[in-house]
């Protein structure tokens, strides 16, 4: 019972410092809880088709990533709660405590930060559950109606699985406590004795990681069939080494050598924060490359999830280029279908073309789609006229092809130089894949190529010729308006013409715009959890510098000169990572830029320009809060 | 005897507490220490060696009395002013050498001197004349962690004087030391002082240490008792101090 009386002393008393690993740890709970209680609230469930599926697959694989970020985070959390806590209670052994003792003090006293955090996070959490859902469907764009409804099940889940990480890492500190020497416990103020490090080994960490590094880039960027995949998998493991090795390598190394140049040192404050980078680099590029690991994570799921809505929107509006097509082996339909559709929607364009639908079996191409048609050169020229479709397509030669294809939501086929179609033995130079959705629906269905009036006339015997009708309407909303009249098309024409009747609210890619919301929480969580990590880092060594404020302070320097010069080591402390991410982004946004055909070269600069701002932020908080903990003032 | 007086001090006192249980710690010193001033201030734990040493390095004020430094009053300098002051006319030694473990000996002497301004090349040229004249020169690149006692505080002593301050306080600089170290440290001091690079005002426990200095005074009780002055021999200086603390009741150094 004294034991506990004592732990609750030393938890009131220091209830401040103890304040950002709490609000921390509280976050990730809050961020856990509420993805949690989607997949349960069941908002999704009236989307219909394979969306909910997808959803709740996409919210699991979240919630698997935000699990695995929870254990590195409250390891990360107890580990730098633990050193600090070691030397504090160390002083213990004095009073005649075992190890065993203060194990158990340092227990219950985690115990009690990690009941706090839960209570609050979990408060926290349920209170926000209804504004995070409102949020959520509000960027996604869903009508959905929600309710206030906290169920038991996510809060059951979320308690269980960051109690158990949690007990773990109390359980491991308890164990590393009582493993601990007296001298260990005791020795705050060791002196360091790795202040520098050995530049044979920095050399060889130097040259690996710009190689591996500069492998990890080449492979994010690298154009390619369907290697791709390999490439990319490669990449990430690449940089991830490559950045670590950076921080452990490249970085100090290129510090020590500034230091080692004693005229540039010695300018002013230089001397102090260079050498004291130097020193933190040492012990903390651990945390800089995790960091920076996790921001190029974040841009990336942020770039991944507006790709995603720019392709949503992109392939949504090519299939509503038109509202109506048919298609029948019969010519001039037009005449009959034209009145049915304008007794209730009016027509603003239409156009026809005929198409000539080959057997598979003659075709072969790279990846052999399947359902292949050729397309005469000047009617596509006509019919994209009159539709006021953009057409800039030079007139195949009689060895070449243009193949006229669909989006895709993604593709790991980014090289698409010098693909060729042979077409019963003849082989065609692809000349251009356009992505103009000149066949409407069909284009998504059917695979087609492009050739020159002459070409085409040669192959027709080859395959079926179609004729195909296109029609936009002002309206598209009102589609169904003209069912009832179309139905009777069969009937009056006596011939068998398929139809394809487009329903804009059509929702089977609803999913993705869920995806597109929770890519943006999770760049912000992402981005959050960094700086907080940065932050929670900084704010330790912060009571590792008291002694040495105090000697300088003995020694004359001004509060300014101190505030100075560690606001130039904190800055370097948060521009590091920031910059490595920076640049390794680009990488990786590029990479996806060619999966996904979009251009995200802005929303890179955005995304950078708001983790400079959160981290410029953290950065003015890390700066007042170290002078005033270092007592530096 | 025409010298620059570095600091005058008149019927400074000094008491703790609130009024009517303040305990007097010093109780009106008077003293002037010029350029070639080599001081020793020796007296028992309590006598207010410490806080005599605090209030002329400008980190405590005095209750009453006035500090003249280099003509300037510091008990009514502002805040500004005396962190100035700290920084061009003072230099400090410490017991513990307090070096900063995460630089190199040279990066350590330099650092006042960078702090201040100086351009780099005048601050490596001065570090060397200071390293070769305390015995350092080998060991500019090391780390404090790399380097003995004594070497540390000989580093901490050219730190001291690298801004050419007008005076140097230093506090027990020898109690960390063997009786080696101290003696080829006292021997720098005193061949700085000799060669009138600043006036060193040195508060000790140790007779052998005090030896050094031109002149000791006793502190005891928050007044100055006495005042010895080194005639030509060290040694017979030495005895005449360790007398003086035997007849002022025991030697304490031990207290």
């Amino acid at each position: 019972m004294r034991m506990m009386k004592l732990a609750l002393m030393n938890f009131r008393s220091s209830f401040k410092n103890y304040l950002a690993v709490i609000l921390s740890l509280a976050f990730t709970i809050l961020v856990f809880l509420n993805f949690q209680n989607i997949v349960y609230s069941g908002i999704f469930d009236g989307l219909g088709g394979k969306n909910k599926e997808y959803i709740e697959i996409i919210i699991q694989v979240i919630s698997f990533v935000l699990g695995c970020f929870m254990f590195f985070f409250l390891w990360y959390a107890t580990n730098v709660f633990l050193t600090k806590r070691k030397k504090e209670i160390g002083i213990y052994i004095f009073m005649g405590l075992t190890n065993q003792k203060i194990g158990h003090l340092y227990m219950i006293e985690t115990v009690m930060i990690g009941i706090s955090a839960f209570l609050l996070g979990i408060g926290a959490g349920i209170l926000t559950t209804q504004l995070f859902q409102m949020i959520l469907l509000a960027i996604s764009d869903i009508t959905v109606e929600i309710s206030f409804t906290v169920t038991g099940k996510p809060i059951l889940i979320t308690a269980a699985v960051y109690l158990m990480m949690y007990m773990i890492f109390a359980v491991k500190g308890y164990v590393n406590i009582v493993r601990s020497s007296v001298l260990e416990m005791v020795s705050a103020s060791r002196q360091n004795e790795y202040v520098k490090q050995k530049s044979s080994v920095l050399i060889i960490k130097t040259i690996l990681g710009v190689v591996v590094l500069g492998f990890g880039y080449y492979f994010a960027v690298k154009e390619g069939g369907q290697e791709v995949m390999g490439n990319v998998m490669a990449a990430v493991v690449l940089v991830v080494a490559g950045v670590y090795l950076l921080f452990g390598g490249l970085i100090p190394f290129f510090f020590q050598n500034l230091a080692r140049r004693k005229l540039f040192l010695y300018k002013k404050e230089r001397t102090l924060w260079m050498n004291q980078v130097i020193f933190r680099m040492k012990k903390n590029y651990r945390t800089y490359a995790m960091t920076c690991v996790l921001m190029i994570c974040s841009v990336t799921a942020l770039a991944t999830g507006f790709a995603m809505k720019m392709r949503y929107d992109a392939i949504i509006h090519f299939r509503n280029t038109y509202t109506y097509q048919f298609m029948s082996s019969k010519e001039g339909l037009d005449g009959i279908i034209r009145p049915l559709i304008e007794k209730d929607n009016k027509i603003i364009y239409s156009g026809e073309i005929s198409m000539l639908m080959l057997d598979d079996s003659i075709v072969d191409t790279r990846f052999n789609y399947g359902g292949y048609c050729v397309l005469p050169y000047s009617q596509l020229k006509e019919l994209a006229e009159r539709v006021g479709l953009e057409f800039d397509i030079r007139e195949p030669e009689d060895d070449e092809i243009i193949k006229a294809s669909h989006l895709y939501m993604l593709s790991l086929i980014t090289d698409r130089s010098k693909e060729t179609v042979a077409i019963d033995g003849k082989t065609y130079r692809q000349i251009e894949d356009t992505n103009i959705p000149y066949m409407g629906y069909f284009q998504e269905m059917m695979s087609f190529y492009v050739v020159n009036d002459k070409e085409y006339e040669r192959l027709k015997p080859l395959g079926e010729e179609m004729r195909t009708y296109h029609y936009g309407i002002e309206d598209m909303y009102n589609f169904a308006a003209s069912r009832d009249e179309l139905d009777t098309l069969n009937d009056i024409t006596e011939e068998k013409i398929a139809r394809v009747i487009i329903d804009p609210n059509s929702s089977d890619l609803e999913w993705v715009k869920v995806l597109y919301t929770i890519c943006i929480f999770m760049f912000m969580v992402f981005i959050l959890a960094s700086g907080s990590i940065l932050f929670m880092k900084l704010y330790n060594d912060a009571f590792e510098e008291k002694e040495r404020i105090l000697v300088l302070r003995k020694l004359g320097v001004s509060g300014r000169t101190l505030k100075k010069s560690l606001s130039h080591e904190l800055k370097t402390a948060y521009a590091l990572p920031f910059l490595v991410m920076a640049v390794s982004s680009y990488f990786s946004v590029h990479a996806l830029e060619k999966m996904m055909y979009q251009n995200l070269f802005v929303l890179y600069l955005a995304s950078v320009g708001v983790i400079f701002a959160v981290f410029l932020l953290y950065y003015h908080c890390s700066v007042s809060v170290y002078v005033k903990n270092a007592k530096a003032e | 005897m025409n010298e620059k007086k570095v600091v005058e001090i008149k019927n400074l006192m000094k008491s703790y507490g609130t009024k009517g249980f303040s305990t007097k710690v010093l109780k009106g010193i008077d003293l002037e220490i010029c350029r070639n001033d080599f001081i020793a201030i020796m007296g028992p734990s309590g006598s207010g060696k410490t806080t005599l040493l605090n209030i002329l390095s400008t980190i405590d004020k005095p209750t009453q009395g006035t500090v003249l430094l280099d003509g300037k009053d510091i008990t009514r300098a502002s805040n500004k002013e005396l962190s100035k002051i700290r920084r061009d006319k003072i230099g400090f030694i410490f017991q513990d050498y307090n070096l900063l473990d995460t630089m190199t000996l040279q990066d350590n002497i330099v650092l006042p001197l960078s702090l201040n301004g100086v351009p780099g090349k005048t601050c490596i040229k001065k570090a060397d004349e200071l390293c070769a004249m305390f015995g350092l020169k080998e060991h500019v690149k090391k780390y404090p962690y790399q380097l003995s006692g004594g070497q540390k505080q000989r580093g901490a002593a050219c730190r001291a004087f690298i801004t050419d301050p007008e005076i140097i306080f230093a506090d027990e600089p020898t109690g960390a030391l063997d009786s080696k170290s101290g003696k080829d440290l006292l021997e720098c001091l005193k061949a700085a002082n000799d060669s009138g690079r600043a006036a060193i005002l040195m508060v000790t426990h140790d007779a052998f240490s005090a030896s050094y200095a031109k002149d000791v005074y006793i502190l005891s009780d928050g007044q100055m008792q006495c005042r010895l002055s080194k005639g030509s021999d060290r040694k017979e200086f030495y005895n005449r101090i360790v007398d003086m603390q035997s007849s002022m009741g025991g030697d304490f150094s031990c207290v």
